[in-house]
This record gives C-alpha cells, sequence and structure tokens, in this order.
C-alpha cells in the first residue's frame, strides 16, 4: 500500500472491555487498551488463540458491546455510543446466523427492504449478488436445504449486498471442512480485492491470517501483541508469543558480541554472524535468536555442530525432523523436492543455517 | 469488586435508554406486573397487616375449627398431589417405555381436562357416583357418599394429572438411553435400572410435579364448593368470609394463611427443583429407548391406565349425555331445553360475555407473556429477575386470593394527586360492570404460562440470529417482528391456546369479581349446580368446550405452528 492512499476509516482508542466473572464479583478484562487504525480498503485480521479478546474485540466494533472506557471513531465522527444497526457495517458469523424461516432470496434482501428501498431495485442486487456469489437458481431455498459452505456463501452475500462501509467476519470458515475453507478462503480474497471493501477478520488460523491479510494484529490476553504485514509478523516477531503462534519457530540462546550501528554479531551454532539488532542491546546482552524451521539444513558434514535424529517423519510437502542438540529438540523442515533420501532415526548429523534468517528476541 | 456486576447492569440498562421504543415496552410490562398483579397480593397483606387483621391471625390459628380446616387443606393437597403424581408417572410411562396398543387414545384422554371448567368433573362424579348416581345406585346399589375428601381427591387427581404427565413425559423422553443401556449392560435387571437409574433421574421432575398439583389442590375452589360437602378448606372457607360473612378483613387474612404454602411451593420450584433439573437431563439422547416387556408389568400397567382413561371418558360421557337429557340422573328423556336455555334464554348472556371479555385477554396476555419472556432472556436490565418473578406469581397465587385482592386494591378510585390513575374496577358502579378487572385477571392468571413457553423456545434460538439482523440495519422493533416473532410462533400459539381456555375456565379468581352487568359463564355453572339444575350446567360445559375448541381452530388458521424453519419434505 502506498503512503498517500493510507486513510485512516476506523480509529480504536485505548479500548477496555470488563466482562463480569463467574463469581459476579469480580471482573475479566476481555479487551485491554486496545489502540488500532483501520486503513481504507484494507484486509485486517485480529488473530490469536482461544479467549484473547478478539471476537469482543469485533463486537465492540459492531457495536454489540459498549466498551467501559475509550472511544471508537468511524471518519473521524466519534461512533462508540451509536447502536449497532446504525453504524454502516455488516457482520459475517461464525455460524453464519441465517435466518432459518427465511428463503434465501429473502434473507439476502432483509437488510435492503430495512432501507426502504423499492422492490424492483431490491430483486435486481439481490440476484446479482447471489449469481456472483454461485447461488443463482437457489433463491427460493431455506437455509437447511443448503449445504455448509452454500450457506456460507449466503451469509456473504446477505452482508455484500448491503455495500457497507466496513465487512467484519467473525471465524466465518471454521465450521467448513478443510478443503472447503481453502476454497472460501480464495472467494474472500478474491472478492475483497476485487471489491475493495474494508475488512475486519478475525481468525485464530494463522494460514488464514497470513493468506487474506494486509495486515496482522496479533492478540493476547486482551492486549495488541504485534501488528504488521503476515511477512513482517512471520519473519520479524517481536515476543516469542507471536513467533511460537505464527507457525513453528525453534529458540536458540546467544550472546551480544558487539554492537555497531544497529548491526549486532555474535556466535551461534558454531558460526559468526551479523544480523539486525531489533531492540536495544549492547556487547555481552543476552538474547534469544529465532529460526524456522526451513531456515535449518541438515549435512553429513563433521565439521558442523553434530546432532542426533530423534524423529523423522514424511509430510509430502516437506520430511520433519526433530533432532536433539545437547538436550535441547530443535525443528528442522526439508522441503527441497530434489533430495530424494531421508535421514534415519538415530542417525548422527551435522546442522547448518541460512544466516539471514535468523532474528531476534529479547531473552 | 463487589459493584462490578450492578455497575454493569446499570450500563445495559443505560443502553436500554437509548433505545425508546424498548424502554417504552419494559415500563409498561412493569406497570403491568405492579398493577395487576403486586398492587392486589400488597394489598391483602396491608389487611392482613391492620389493626383489625393482625388480632385475626392469632385468633384463627387457635381456633379449632380453622386449625381442622388448615389441615384439611393440607391433606387434600397431598393427597392429590401423591396420586395426581402417580397417575401422571404412570401415563408418562406408558407412553415413553411401554410398547401398547391405544397410547394415542390415552394421550388424548390425558388432554381432556385442561379444556374443561374444573368442576365439570366433580358434578359429573356426583350424577354418577353421588347418593342415587347412575352407576353407584343405578349399577351397584349403594348410597354412596361422595361429598368430601374422598370425592375431592377422586376428580381433583383426574382434572389435574394433565400437567404430571406432559412434564414427566417430556423429561422420561429427554432421559439418555445410554444410561439404562448402561446400567443393563453392568449387570442390573430391569428392575433395578428403574430403582436406582430411572427413578433417581426423574426425582426432580417428581417432586415438582407434586409441589404442582399440591398448590393447584389447595388453591381449587370449585370442586370443594360443589363436591367438599362438610369437608372444609381454606379456599372455600375464605369465599365464605367474603360471600356469606362479608368480612373482607378476615378474608384476607385467611388468604396469607393460604398463601404462605402457596410461595413457598413456588420458590422451592423456582429456585431449588429447576436447579437440579437443569443437571440431571443432559444434552441429546442417543440411541432407542428400551421398552419393557415383562408381561404382567407391561398389561398390568396398561390395564391400570386404561382404567383411568375409562374413568375420565365415563365422567366427560356423563356431561355430554347428561346436557341432553331432562334431568340428569332422574328423567332420562331426549330434550335441547338446556342448549336452548344456553344458548338463546338467559344464559346466553354468560356466554356472550364470557367469550368476548376472554378474546380480549387471550390475545393481550399472550403479547404480553412473549414479551416479558424476552426481555428476560435477551435483556440485561436492573430488576429483571424481579419482572420473571412478579408476572409468574399470577399463576402461583391462587385465584380466590387474587380475587380478593383485586376488591381490596379497586373498589376506590387510585388518585395520585387529585388525578384518577386507575378507575374503580370492581363492586357497584365499577368501569364497564366489573368487565375490565375481570380481563385484568384473566390476562394475569394466563401471562404466566406464555411466558414460560416463551421464555423456553426463545432460549432455544441462537442470539446471534437477532444480532445479524441488527447488523443489517434492522432496530429492534423490526427485528422482533420479522425475527423473533415468526421462529417463536410455536410458543405464542400455545400462549394463546392456554390463555384462553384458562379465561374461559377459570373461576376462583373472578368469583368475586362478577356483577349483575357481567355474567361469567363458570359462575353460572357453579350456579346451575348448587341449584341442582345439572343439565343446564353440562349444557354449559359442553357449549365452553366447543367455544375453546372453535378457538383454538382460530388461532391455529391465525397463528399457526410452523416457524417456516422446519426442515421441508423432499419432493413436495
Ligand atoms: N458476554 C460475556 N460475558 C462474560 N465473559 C465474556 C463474554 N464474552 C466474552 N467473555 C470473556 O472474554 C474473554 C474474551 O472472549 P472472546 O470471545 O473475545 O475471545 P476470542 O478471542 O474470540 O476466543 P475464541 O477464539 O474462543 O472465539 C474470554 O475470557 C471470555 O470468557
Ligand atoms: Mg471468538
Amino acid at each position: 500500500m502506498e503512503e498517500q492512499s493510507k486513510q485512516v476509516l476506523l480509529k480504536l482508542v485505548n479500548i477496555v472491555k470488563e466482562f463480569p466473572d463467574r463469581s459476579g464479583r469480580g471482573a475479566v478484562r476481555a479487551v485491554d487498551e486496545v489502540s488500532l487504525d483501520i486503513y481504507d480498503g484494507e484486509f485486517l485480521t485480529l488473530l490469536g488463540p482461544s479467549g484473547c479478546g478478539k471476537t469482543t474485540t469485533l463486537r465492540l466494533i459492531a457495536g454489540f458491546e459498549m466498551p467501559n472506557q475509550g472511544k471508537i471513531s468511524l471518519e473521524e465522527k466519534d461512533i462508540t455510543q451509536q447502536p449497532p444497526n446504525k453504524r454502516d457495517m455488516a457482520l459475517v458469523f461464525q455460524n453464519y446466523a441465517l435466518f432459518p424461516h427465511m428463503s434465501v432470496f429473502d434473507n439476502v434482501a432483509y437488510g435492503l427492504q430495512s432501507q426502504k428501498m423499492p422492490r424492483a431495485q431490491i430483486r435486481e442486487k439481490v440476484n446479482s449478488s447471489l449469481n456472483t456469489m454461485g447461488l443463482g437458481g437457489l433463491g427460493d431455498r431455506r437455509p437447511n436445504q443448503l449445504s455448509g459452505g452454500q450457506q456460507q456463501r449466503v451469509a456473504l452475500a446477505r452482508s455484500l449486498v448491503m455495500e457497507p462501509r466496513i465487512l467484519l467476519f467473525d471465524e466465518p470458515l471454521s465450521n467448513l471442512d478443510a478443503k472447503l475453507r481453502v476454497q472460501m478462503r480464495s472467494e474472500i480474497h478474491r472478492l475483497q480485492r476485487s471489491l475493495g471493501i474494508t475488512s475486519i477478520y478475525v481468525t485464530h488460523d494463522q494460514v488464514e491470517a497470513m493468506a487474506l491479510s494486509d495486515r496482522i494484529v496479533v492478540m493476547n490476553k486482551g492486549k495488541i501483541e504485534q501488528m504488521g504485514t503476515p511477512e513482517e509478523i512471520y519473519h520479524y516477531p517481536k515476543t516469542r508469543f507471536v513467533a511460537d503462534f505464527i507457525g513453528r519457530a525453534n529458540f536458540l540462546p546467544a550472546t551480544a558480541k558487539a554492537v555497531t550501528n544497529g548491526q549486532v554479531s555474535l556466535s551461534l551454532l558454531g558460526k559468526q554472524i551479523e544480523t539486525r539488532a531489533p531492540f536495544e542491546m549492547a556487547a555481552g546482552t543476552e538474547v534469544t535468536a529465532m529460526l524456522r524451521p526451513e531456515a535449518l539444513l541438515l549435512r553429513k558434514d563433521a565439521s558442523l555442530p553434530q546432532a542426533i535424529i530423534e524423529q523423522a517423519m514424511y509430510l509430502g510437502t516437506e520430511i520433519e525432523y526433530l533432532i536433539n542438540l545437547d538436550g535441547t529438540t530443535i525443528t528442522i523442515a526439508d522441503n527441497d523436492p530434489r533430495r530424494q533420501h531421508m535421514f534415519a532415526e538415530g542417525e548422527t548429523i551435522g546442522i547448518d543455517f541460512i544466516p539471514e534468517a535468523v532474528h531476534l528476541l529479547p531473552e | 469488586m463487589q459493584g462490578i456486576r450492578n455497575n454493569q447492569q446499570v450500563k445495559q440498562f443505560r443502553a436500554l435508554l437509548k433505545d425508546p421504543l424498548l424502554l417504552v415496552v419494559l415500563l409498561f410490562l412493569i406497570f403491568f406486573v405492579v398493577v395487576a398483579i403486586l398492587l392486589p397480593i400488597l394489598s391483602i397483606v396491608r389487611e392482613s397487616a391492620s389493626d383489625d387483621g393482625r388480632p385475626l391471625f392469632i385468633r384463627y390459628l387457635s381456633d379449632p375449627v380453622y386449625q381442622g380446616i388448615i389441615w384439611n387443606t393440607l391433606i387434600l393437597g397431598t393427597l392429590v398431589g401423591v396420586i395426581g403424581t402417580a397417575i401422571g408417572f404412570l401415563f408418562a410411562f406408558v407412553q415413553v417405555k411401554l410398547n401398547v396398543p391405544f397410547k394415542r387414545f390415552m394421550h388424548l384422554v390425558a388432554l381432556v381436562p385442561v379444556i374443561s371448567p374444573p368442576f365439570a368433573l366433580a358434578t359429573s362424579a356426583i350424577v354418577l357416583f353421588g347418593r342415587s348416581g347412575s352407576i353407584s345406585r343405578g349399577i351397584f346399589g349403594v348410597r354412596y357418599d361422595i361429598y368430601g375428601l374422598d370425592g375431592l381427591v377422586f376428580v381433583m387427581t383426574l382434572s389435574f394429572f394433565t400437567i404430571t404427565y406432559l412434564n414427566l413425559r417430556g423429561m422420561m423422553e429427554a432421559l439418555d438411553p445410554a444410561l439404562d443401556e448402561a446400567a443393563i449392560n453392568l449387570g442390573a435387571n430391569r428392575w433395578r435400572v428403574f430403582r436406582t437409574v430411572t427413578i433417581p433421574m426423574l426425582l426432580p421432575g417428581i417432586a415438582s410435579s407434586f409441589l404442582l398439583l399440591f398448590v393447584e389442590a389447595i388453591a381449587d375452589l370449585g370442586n370443594p364448593l360443589v363436591l367438599g360437602g362438610n369437608y372444609e378448606v381454606l379456599a372455600t372457607r375464605v369465599y365464605v368470609t367474603v360471600i356469606g360473612l362479608y368480612n373482607p378483613t378476615g378474608a384476607a387474612v385467611l388468604s396469607i394463611i393460604l398463601l404462605v404454602p402457596s410461595l413457598l411451593v413456588f420458590v422451592v420450584q423456582r429456585f431449588w427443583i429447576s436447579r437440579i433439573s437443569v443437571v440431571s437431563v443432559t444434552g441429546k439422547p442417543t440411541g432407542t429407548p428400551q421398552t419393557i416387556e415383562n408381561p404382567f408389568v407391561k398389561w398390568g400397567l396398561f390395564a391400570a391406565a386404561m382404567f383411568v382413561c375409562l374413568m375420565v371418558v365415563l365422567l366427560y360421557g356423563a356431561i355430554l349425555h347428561g346436557a341432553f337429557v331432562n334431568v340428569p340422573g332422574v328423567r332420562w328423556d331426549f330434550t335441547l331445553e338446556h342448549f336452548d336455555f344456553v344458548i338463546n334464554g338467559i344464559g346466553s348472556q354468560a356466554m356472550r360475555d364470557t367469550t368476548v371479555l376472554s378474546s380480549i385477554a387471550t390475545p393481550i396476555a399472550a403479547v404480553i407473556g412473549i414479551l416479558i419472556a424476552y426481555f428476560v432472556v435477551r435483556k440485561q436490565f436492573l430488576g429483571r429477575d424481579l419482572l420473571d418473578f412478579g408476572a409468574m406469581l399470577g399463576i402461583a397465587v391462587p385465584g380466590t386470593i387474587i380475587g380478593i385482592g383485586y376488591i381490596l386494591a379497586f373498589n376506590t378510585p387510585i388518585m395520585i394527586g387529585g388525578v384518577t390513575i386507575i378507575p374503580k374496577l370492581t363492586g357497584g358502579q365499577a368501569v364497564f360492570g366489573g368487565a375490565l378487572a375481570i380481563v385484568l385477571v384473566y390476562i394475569t392468571r394466563s401471562v404466566p404460562a406464555a411466558l414460560r413457553s416463551g421464555v423456553s423456545s426463545l432460549s432455544q434460538i441462537d442470539p446471534a440470529i437477532e444480532e445479524a439482523s441488527v447488523s443489517l440495519g434492522a432496530d429492534s422493533a423490526r427485528t422482533f417482528r420479522r425475527i423473533t416473532l415468526p421462529l417463536i410462533r410455536p410458543a405464542l400459539f400455545a400462549g394463546l391456546v392456554y390463555a384462553f381456555a384458562r379465561s374461559m375456565t377459570t373461576i376462583s379468581a373472578i368469583i368475586f369479581l362478577t356483577t349483575p352487568q357481567t355474567k361469567i359463564m363458570t359462575q353460572q355453572i357453579l350456579n346451575e349446580v348448587e341449584n341442582g339444575r345439572y343439565g343446564n350446567a353440562f349444557a354449559y360445559c359442553v357449549i365452553l368446550v366447543v367455544i375453546v375448541l372453535v378457538a383454538i381452530g382460530v388461532f391455529y388458521a391465525l397463528v399457526g405452528t410452523n416457524t417456516g424453519a422446519e426442515r421441508r419434505v423432499k419432493g413436495r
């Protein structure tokens, strides 16, 4: 995204949301001082483990919950107190929430009817929206006569037909089987890019998040851990939590030897390397080096640090090794299709890595 | 930290304030509960606690006559509770666990008592089994004195067991057959399974059935008036104290004495049993329920249930038959005189008045009940539980007490600062000849059923469906009309049917409220019975049942029982 097109559309400032806990005496902080800018036209994903407050954040944006503290504004207009039906947003629910007593057509027409749009126009819009979603001819069906994937499309069509300023999704694909999920994922991607509609998407599936998003917001215990593009989040996580949550990660202890101009030199697995210092450090600072499994290599080379292969799993697209290096278990992914053979479990082998892929975290 | 929950509720309440329509509706509902239910009850409490009232407590409670009446009431309640629960259990057991013929027939027979005036059976029992009863005297040649405890228990169990049956049947069907299978798998025989698994699992249901019947029995006025004889109970004593002795203070004191066990049961029911039953009935049953094949058990239970059915059929048959003969029990020639009296004669006013007032009350009661259910299930606000509780008092409090409460509360206009808030509703010169009070009582008595069926129906609807509607720009009124209401249509239908049947058949609550201008069928039936004109009474009963059935048909046509969400059969 170019700098000048970055118009802030939705702004969350210091949002806090508390729920009474089970005993009714204390409180659970579901959202803890969250501040967030959402740019016009972007696809933003809230990602995090179960219970981290993603849904609550989304429902605060939609207006179904009122924050205890903080301010939400849309195009610089304060909407914190605005009721949900007055907000120019449409929410796609996890379990679709289709109106079971209405036909597919009426489901999609429902929002337009609330706007008192003329009938002919509604008919035209609904039909074209159904056709776009590949639901042509199913308008007379009831939701329970559709497959899960079709129901999901109806839910999408129902929200899209409103042409809302912001489209909100709460784990819309989690009820679909694996194949269908991938298919719908690319469909949502295609639709969002072609319509350019600002979208906020909640999921706990990191692959889904990376596939769809312009930016990802990683949440943990009600707080934002990190915000950034999928590449940033994947390659340059700021915390161990983020590194761990986004894909697999190996953590190796290391000590900074010398720091100059934001570059740090250190020794890792018997190699002297130089890498970017992503945070303040000095010579002697203890740090953690993160290496993704695909950045590590196994080689029959006695000059490299030696380790024992504990487990070797053939996964088709890659071979996953768990190796034991001086008591630490390290995951290595070998996805070089040229390599025809697999190292055997119990074999002793040398470990190598790509120095450019090393990323440092605070200890 | 203590204040957080309240804080939260205050916040939610503020959110409610932002939706003026919701707020207006909520205020109306609160106003209704306060005026139509709480105010009358409070009036009784105030009257009984007055200077005249307080000494009466001591007098009544130490007087052997009154002690006897209290005993009578408790004994009657207990017997009806035990026997009625047993019969309800029997019917439920036969439906769920036995593979026998005539199950559909038994089910229908069990439903009949719901839509007939409660003392129709009492009258019929006199005609069949009384001193000159066509069965007791006619067939067996005995002069049986049916008046008193035995007759009351007989008639009341048959009148009230339906609710127990439906309750227990629902629970038995919800019991997971896998439990039975597991027990059998572990080597238990059927009897042991029944004793150690079925009964304990159903215990909350059995307890709550007993309590319901107990309250129904001690609250009932119609049957004891007709069939009590010398066996006096609190409800009849209250009635006599008002009608015969013109002593509203004494009646208020007796009402409080009657109110204590009723409310106790209601509270136990609500806060204790409902909690246990949630735990015991788990999720979706899997597997098919095993039927019982032991021929002795099977046919023994079948015979017992059929015997009860036979009794019900006999009693109702006698009503139907008696309506068409000259003097039931004495002269058996065919006549349409009684119907002529009810439809064209002096009796017709009661038929018209009752039907009109019930028709006015029914939709209002159903809508109020459903709306309260909506607020209780979907909205957070301070006093939510109180609203629910207050509305439920409409049925938890015995009808006689509600009636006296109305007399005490509304015999004079209620004014605030010289402005009439509520006009005089009861007694001479009451507005609309007392009709407004009667309609209010009908509503009060019917709201709880609509409320409960609304609550259970609403709790099964995913709130996300309503949120989806709001998210698509619909306000709360539109969401309720287009989404919520259609989805709870079966509950609305049930609420309407119940409200109408309840209104048409109720007597205890309105017996003090009828005026010469407003005549009510149940009261007329009672008059006819007391004057020995059984034929007219039976004709009234038959017509009442017909009116209720027609009304059910009308509700079905207007509202229906389908939400439109049911799975459609393929190929249609
Ligand atoms: N209505 C509510 N009342 C009380 N607590 C709530 C409510 N809604 C959410 N919470 C609590 O707030 C926290 C965050 O919940 P939230 O639903 O936002 O999590 P989530 O990130 O969406 O999780 P998941 O991936 O499981 O959907 C949880 O601890 C949850 O128990
Ligand atoms: Mg969630």
